[in-house]
């Protein structure tokens, strides 16, 4: 998987969770960034992203990701 | 002799513990922490809970060291740290429920009792210890070996310094419920600072402004009308309900300011516990404003769980198959809310919280959820200016009294706080109308004089000045810290004052135990 197809993948879940389909996220993108992201919605968040990807995050890197760029890398890093 | 953090004593025995601190060589001063917390929780509780400490950090020590091992072993997924993490986490609670959550199992003893005499009714007699500070322990060994569990940290080798993160005096028994990973400076070496010393002392004198000025009298009006509804009714309802919640606050704010006040000499952060919560604009921010670290446990170590189990990802589906996808994910939030609410209420150890708070916000913040879309519509409609200065004071208004009405059940219980409610409604229905007990001067058999009214409003306008500060400046002291010297020290010897000359202390007078004392 590289880096662009994640991220082709990861926009359509983002769209999909915030019901907004002019979503589009880049590597700095983070919560405060686009309406509706709190500590609720992350979990939706990553839910959707566990399904689209099919594995699962581990608990640690949830709360830990800081912007969308880490949360590529953590996919990245788990889709190997 | 018993030490509460507003007493002399206390100010004594931070003192000397902090000549000592700054005095021995640096690698040691993590001992002189540990030290100066096993004195303070001997003089502050019972010694013998001091065993419930050591339980509860050996569970943490040894689940963690072994999970290390295992991992070691076996890699990283390994099931049996699953089983240790469950095993480690069930003790805490068990030991927890036992000594803080008498109220649901005395309540289950006398359900079973009602049906047939069982032997198990003895235990109803049994006088627990009175485990001061176990609810906030108890939370951070749980994230703790949680965290290590999920991999977020390495597992401390040395138990005592664990020790120390479990049993810190000066959030021992009130909080903030800190993390692990931001008390590591518990370990690290501290220089003497002017601004730490400067800065916490100003904290800490803020804290018994708030405590010793504000609370004691607030309290004196509030329980005065709780304690007697029969005479005190109509409007005197009113009072009561609305002066709770700053009575609440200023007790609550102010503990946490002279906790990390205290924290701060010794030159460690505390995370904040309070962010102006009453300038919230809807009962979703509120909740992130008050008891903040509180509400980071819950989310961090049950809704974030709870939403990423199996068992609830299959309920998400479902709901979304059948109500469809808006209504679907509506029903799923509600259940996860539900869970944490009660996880909430269950910690705060009784039924009344339970009902007053839980479950009272879990209707309020789920019918927002609902109805914000609509009530967006409305506003617009009616080309109300939602960003102007009337507009957010009447939210926030709507946010204390929703509050007010909720913490009136837990501070009163369900039946009592159901009877205040109607007494004060009785004034809308025209029943009791007795607004002149305003002006007439009937407050004063409440036990308090107009000087004491006009201190609550001194103080309560000093409150709002520092809240607006704090949200303009991130801290007051950042706007204080650039102001003349002349007009610093003005301001800090006339809150010493106040504090000295209005304050309610002395060895005659004994302060209200901290409301937060109690989980």
């Amino acid at each position: 998987m590289t880096r662009e197809e994640v991220y082709e993948r990861l926009n359509q879940v983002f769209r999909d969770v915030f019901d907004d389909e002019t979503i589009e996220v880049h590597d700095e993108t983070t919560a405060d960034d686009i309406d509706g992201w709190d500590s609720f919605e992350h979990i939706n968040l990553m839910v959707s992203v566990e399904d689209e990807f099919s594995f699962k995050i581990p608990m640690g890197k949830v709360v830990e990701m800081k912007n969308v760029g880490e949360m590529v890398d953590i996919i990245l890093k788990l889709g190997e | 002799m018993y030490m509460t953090i507003t007493s002399f004593q206390f100010l004594v025995f931070v003192t000397t513990a902090l000549m000592i601190y700054y005095l021995v060589p640096k690698a040691w001063q993590w001992v002189v922490l540990l030290m100066s917390s096993l004195f303070f929780y001997h003089y502050a509780a019972s010694t013998r809970t001091i065993l419930f400490l050591i339980i509860s950090t050996a569970t943490a020590y040894g689940s963690t060291i072994w999970m290390d091992r295992i991992r070691e072993k076996k890699g990283e997924s390994a099931k049996s740290v699953t089983a240790l993490t469950v095993t480690a986490l069930s003790v805490n609670i068990i030991l927890w429920f036992i000594f803080k959550g008498y109220e649901f199992w005395a309540a289950a003893i006398k359900g079973i009792e009602h049906f047939h005499s069982t032997p198990l009714s003895g235990l109803l007699d049994v006088e627990l210890v009175a485990a001061l500070g176990m609810g906030y322990y108890t939370l951070q060994v749980m994230g703790y070996i949680l965290d290590c569990s999920w991999g977020m940290i390495k597992p401390q080798k040395n138990p005592l310094k664990l020790f120390l993160f479990v049993c810190f005096f000066p959030q021992l028994t009130t909080g903030p419920i800190s993390q692990y990973s931001q008390l590591e400076t518990l370990y690290q070496k501290h220089n003497i600072r002017y601004e730490n010393i400067t800065h916490g002392a100003q904290r800490i004198l803020w804290g018994f402004l708030k405590k010793l000025v504000l609370a004691e009298r607030a309290g004196i009006i509030v329980s005065g009308i709780t304690g007697n509804l029969e005479h005190y009714n109509g409007y005197y309802a009113w009072i009561a309900i609305l002066l709770y919640p700053i009575q609440m606050y200023a007790d609550f704010s102010g503990c946490m300011d002279i906790v990390i006040g205290v924290a701060e000499m010794f030159d460690i952060r505390l995370a904040e516990n309070f962010r102006n919560p009453f300038f919230s604009k809807s009962s979703q921010e509120f909740w992130q404003r008050w008891h903040i670290t509180l509400g980071a446990w819950a989310r961090n170590y049950v809704l974030y769980p709870l939403m990423k189990s199996k068992a609830m990802i299959g309920f998400g589906k479902f709901t979304k198959k059948k109500f469809g996808k808006k209504m679907g994910k509506f029903v799923a939030t509600s259940v996860s809310m539900f869970f944490l609410w009660m996880v909430i209420g269950i910690w705060h150890g009784g039924f009344r919280f339970i009902v007053g708070v839980s479950l009272w916000y879990w209707i309020i913040l789920m019918m927002g959820e609902l109805m914000s879309p609509l009530f967006g519509k409305i506003t617009t409609k009616l080309g109300f200016k939602t960003d102007s200065f009337s507009w957010h004071l009447f939210q926030s208004s709507r946010t204390y009294v929703i509050y007010a009405i909720g913490i009136t059940f837990f501070s009163e219980g369900v039946k009592k706080g159901l009877l205040l409610l109607r007494t004060a409604t009785g004034v809308i229905s025209k029943e009791i109308s007795n607004p002149w007990i305003f002006f007439d001067g009937s407050i004063l058999n409440l036990g308090v004089t107009w000087g004491d009214i006009n201190l609550i409003i001194i103080a309560v306008i000093l409150l709002i000045i520092v809240g607006v500060l704090r949200e303009k400046y991130g801290y007051a002291r950042n706007w204080m810290d650039k102001q003349s010297f002349i007009f610093r020290w003005s301001v800090w010897i006339v809150l010493f004052l106040l504090v000295l000359i209005y304050g309610k202390y002395g060895p005659e007078y004994h302060a209200e135990d901290f409301i937060y004392q109690r989980f």
